[in-house]
This record gives structure tokens, C-alpha cells and sequence, in this order.
């Protein structure tokens, strides 16, 4: 039986944001919800325009899924422990006088844009209504994130004059998060290949 | 019931609906509406993100079937979700005998 355009158009507009295999679970869903109103005696186009009511609205399911999406798991925890690792490394930069080493400005500017877009890409992954541009920021933000760790454990103790006690707790800090960012890619990737099955 | 006023127990509310064996997704709204009286007063669309997230959790697990045509996936409750749903109904009981003494003035469950 050929589906009402309302239920099409409405299950175009998830399938803009939403994996395969999630739409298609929703379009089964959808589909018994639509019948369940034929069996009672509706016309096809008023059991779409009932099903889809109560189905909701596509932004809310699409909102739903991208609040339980591991990317956003991993952006939230980037949120919730980056103003610590951040305090850590800066207390460590401004005691151990770092505006004097041996560093090209360059590397200090490129460092600090990869900064500021790494969280504005984490807000924005715990923040916006979308599925796949949570997807996407948080998996740019932790990549940022990670590139940023990895050049600080490797940088510092190179140009550092000496390592204090303030430096190895924000090295420390880093190696965790590097860690962190580890699991969260393998978190990331199981549900990747759940959205492809 | 709102869906402000479930948040919290949605979670426990999908458990026990699959408790008695597998369902696909608008089996366990089904049986939601049934156990609930027909009260249940959410967008049926929410309930599958809330089955993704006890799934991802490990308390129950899916699998895809193919019915008329049309993919299907079928959840059931893996051990640790039939611990959790126990904790869970443990926790209610304790939770609504304390409320139900505050507020009807019931008498509080002695210790057995």
C-alpha cells in the first residue's frame, strides 16, 4: 500500500538529519501507528494526519536523538573538564614564564584559534538541536581537543626550561584527556557502525 | 500523565514494558498505554530515542528483523536491565510510600 505524502514528507524530513537504520525503525514505528488508525475506522489521510500527530514533531524526535548521541556524551564531558585542564595549564604557562621561550608567534596563534574553534565546536555540540551537526562538532572538537593535548605533551617539555610541579599536574592533566578522547572515538565509532547496519 | 512529570521514570516505564519478553518499538508504546490506562501523554517519536539510550546503557539489547517489508527492531532485556528494573521498582515503592505518608497521611511501612 502506497504511503499518504504526509508520512513520506514526514519521514524525509527525518531521514535529512537522522541515520539509515534509525529512519527506517521510525518508519516501522510510524507505519503500525498509521494503521492502528485505519483499523479504527479512519480515511488513509486522516489515520497520517492522526499517526503523524502523534509521532510528534520531526525536530523533537531529531532533538531526541541527538541527545542521546555518544558525541555529545564525549562534548559534555570535554565541557565539564576543560575549564580544570585549562586552569592547569595556564597556571603552568604564566609560572613558568612561558611568553619567554623559544616559540614562533606563529605556532602560539595557530594553538590558540585551534582553542577557541575546539570550544565553540563542543558548545555547539552539547547545545544544538540537530543530529547530525552534533554528530559532527563533537567529533571536530574532540579531534580539536586531542590535536591541542597532543602538541602540549610533546611541545612543552621540549621548550620548557624546567618542569615543575605546576607543568606536570597540567601534562598529567592532558595525558588523561588524551586518554579520554581514545575512548570517546571508539564510543563514537560503535555507533557509527550501528548507523550503518 | 505529562511528559515533564515522567521524566525520571520513562526509563523504568520502558523496562518493565518489555519485562514479560521482546517488543519492537510501537509494541512498547502499545503496552505503555495499555499498563498506563491509556494516560500516557507523550509524542510516541521520543520513546525511540529513550530506547537508544537504554540500549547504548547495556539494559536492553536490539535486533533487527524484516515484517511486511519493513526493517524492525525487536528489544529485550539483558540481565543488568532486569537488575535495573528491579532496583528501580524498589526505589518507587520506597519513593511512593513516602510521598503517599505526606501527603494522605498513611502510615509509614514499619521496617519487616
Amino acid at each position: 500500500m502506497a504511503q499518504p505524502r504526509l508520512i513520506t514528507g514526514y519521514l524525509s524530513a527525518l531521514s535529512a538529519q537522522l541515520p539509515a537504520p534509525v529512519v527506517a525503525e521510525l518508519a516501522d514505528g510510524l507505519g503500525e501507528t498509521h494503521l492502528h488508525y485505519l483499523r479504527q475506522g479512519l480515511d488513509p489521510d486522516a489515520a497520517a494526519r492522526a499517526a503523524v500527530a502523534e509521532f510528534g514533531e520531526p525536530s523533537l524526535v531529531i532533538a531526541g536523538f541527538a541527545a542521546v548521541s555518544p558525541a555529545r556524551r564525549v562534548a559534555r564531558r570535554l565541557m565539564a573538564t576543560g575549564p580544570l585542564v585549562g586552569a592547569c595549564w595556564a597556571a603552568a604557562l604564566i609560572t613558568g614564564r612561558a611568553w619567554a621561550w623559544p616559540v614562533q608567534p606563529a605556532v602560539v596563534l595557530l594553538a590558540g584559534l585551534v582553542l577557541l574553534a575546539s570550544i565553540g565546536l563542543i558548545v555547539s555540540a552539547v547545545a544544538g538541536p540537530g543530529y547530525r551537526s552534533v554528530v559532527r562538532a563533537g567529533l571536530a572538537g574532540c579531534a580539536g581537543v586531542t590535536a591541542l593535548d597532543a602538541f602540549l605533551v610533546v611541545a612543552v617539555p621540549l621548550t620548557a626550561p624546567a618542569i615543575g610541579w605546576l607543568t606536570s599536574l597540567a601534562l598529567a592533566a592532558s595525558l588523561t584527556r588524551l586518554m579520554f578522547s581514545a575512548r570517546s572515538l571508539r564510543w563514537c565509532l560503535a555507533d557509527a557502525a550501528f548507523n550503518l547496519r | 500523565m505529562r511528559g515533564e512529570e515522567l521524566k525520571g521514570h520513562l526509563d523504568a516505564m520502558l523496562l518493565a514494558a518489555l519485562e514479560s519478553g521482546p517488543r519492537h518499538g510501537y509494541a512498547v508504546i502499545e503496552a505503555l498505554r495499555q499498563s498506563t490506562g491509556g494516560r500516557l501523554d507523550l509524542p510516541t517519536g521520543t520513546i525511540y530515542p529513550a530506547l537508544r539510550r537504554l540500549e547504548q546503557a547495556g539494559l536492553i539489547t536490539g535486533s533487527w528483523s524484516v515484517v511486511a517489508g519493513r526493517r524492525r527492531r525487536d528489544y529485550e532485556l539483558t540481565l543488568a536491565g532486569r537488575q535495573a528494573l528491579s532496583g528501580r521498582r524498589a526505589d518507587w515503592r520506597d519513593f511512593s510510600a513516602m510521598v503517599n505518608a505526606a501527603l494522605e497521611g498513611s502510615p509509614w511501612p514499619s521496617p519487616a
